[in-house]
C-alpha cells in the first residue's frame, strides 16, 4: 500500500510497521549534486550523484510521508547500501515505510526504511535511519 | 591499482549557519533546531544544531577524493552512530582510524568525525570495492 500524508509527531503507537509510503519522485539534479560533492552549497562539478544526496532524498521523502522527523527525536544511527551508481539529471523514485519500531534499555527506537529506483525501476540504493522516538508506547506526541 | 592508506586524506568541513540553511534547503527540513535561533535557545540543545549528516559530511568527502570517484562504487555500505551534534563554527575533520583488505580490491573501514575539541560526533563502518581504475 502507498500513501501520502501528514504526519508530523504521529505518536510511537501510531506508527504502522510496513506500510509504504510514496513512491516519491525526485530528480537529482547537476545543482543538487554539486552542492553536495564538495563542501556543502559550494559547487563542486559531479557527474554522479555523490553520496551525500542519498540522505538528503532521505529527508525529503521523510518530509512528504510523515511531516518530517518528529521534534524531540533523536538520530541514532543511519545505513546505507550502494547498489548502483546514478549519472546526474536522472529522475528517481523514494520510497519508505516503518520497518521496526522496537524498546531497547527503555528507550523507543523506530527504524525508517528507503528505497531508491531509477527511472528504469533499477535499484540505486537502500538504506534506513533508525531514530530514537519521542514518544513510546502509551504516549501521546 | 589500490589506494594507499596513506592517500585517505584527512578532510576537514566547516559548520557555518550558511551551510545549515543551504542543507535546509536542499534537504526541505527546515526543523526550527537547525534554522530558527530563538526556538533552538530554548531547546534542550540551547542554541541552534547542524543537520545530523552535515556532520557525516567530511566522511563523504573523504572517500570520494580517496577513491577520486563522485559516486561511491556499487558493493559499498556505510553504517553510521551519531554520537554528538554539531553546531555553526564547528570544524569536523574525518580521521581514518582502521582499514583492512577483506579480499582482492574490497576494503573495510572504520573512521570518526571530531570536532575542533575531540569530540566524536560520527562513527561510521563502511565497506568499498576500489574501481578498477582508482
Amino acid at each position: 500500500m502507498t500513501k501520502t500524508g501528514e504526519l508530523s509527531n504521529i505518536p510511537y503507537d501510531d506508527l504502522v510497521v510496513d506500510e509504504r509510503f510514496g513512491p516519491y519522485d525526485e530528480v537529482v539534479t547537476a545543482h543538487l549534486a554539486s552542492r553536495l560533492a564538495g563542501p556543502i552549497g559550494a559547487p563542486t562539478v559531479a557527474s554522479f550523484a555523490p553520496p551525500a544526496v542519498y540522505p538528503v532524498l532521505f529527508l525529503r521523502a521523510l518530509r512528504r510521508a510523515m511531516g518530517g522527523i518528529p521534534a524531540g527525536s533523536i538520530l541514532a544511527k543511519q545505513e546505507l547500501e550502494f547498489v548502483r551508481e546514478l549519472p546526474v539529471d536522472s529522475p528517481v523514485a523514494v520510497t519508505t515505510w516503518v520497518g521496526a519500531k522496537e524498546i531497547k534499555r527503555d528507550r523507543p527506537f523506530v527504524t525508517i526504511e528507503f528505497e531508491i529506483r531509477d527511472a528504469e525501476d533499477q535499484l540505486i540504493l537502500t538504506g534506513r535511519k533508525i531514530i530514537v522516538w519521542p514518544t513510546g508506547p502509551g504516549e501521546q506526541a | 591499482m589500490t589506494p594507499e592508506l596513506n592517500e585517505f586524506l584527512a578532510i576537514t568541513d566547516t559548520v557555518t549557519q550558511e551551510r545549515i540553511d543551504t542543507y535546509a534547503e536542499l534537504s526541505t527540513d527546515f526543523n526550527p533546531l537547525h534554522v530558527d535561533p530563538e526556538a533552538a535557545a530554548a531547546s534542550e540543545f540551547g542554541g541552534i544544531i547542524a543537520h545530523g549528516p552535515i556532520a557525516l559530511h567530511a566522511f563523504f568527502r573523504a572517500m570520494t577524493g580517496w577513491l577520486g570517484v563522485d559516486a561511491l562504487p556499487a558493493g559499498s555500505t556505510v553504517s553510521v552512530a551519531y554520537r554528538a551534534p554539531t553546531r555553526p563554527d564547528d570544524e569536523v575533520t574525518c580521521e581514518l582510524r582502521e582499514m583492512t583488505e577483506i579480499e582482492p580490491g574490497k576494503f573495510e573501514l572504520s573512521a570518526e568525525c571530531l570536532t575542533q575539541d575531540g569530540t566524536v560526533v560520527v562513527s561510521v563502518r563502511a565497506t568499498v570495492t576500489v574501481p578498477e581504475a582508482a
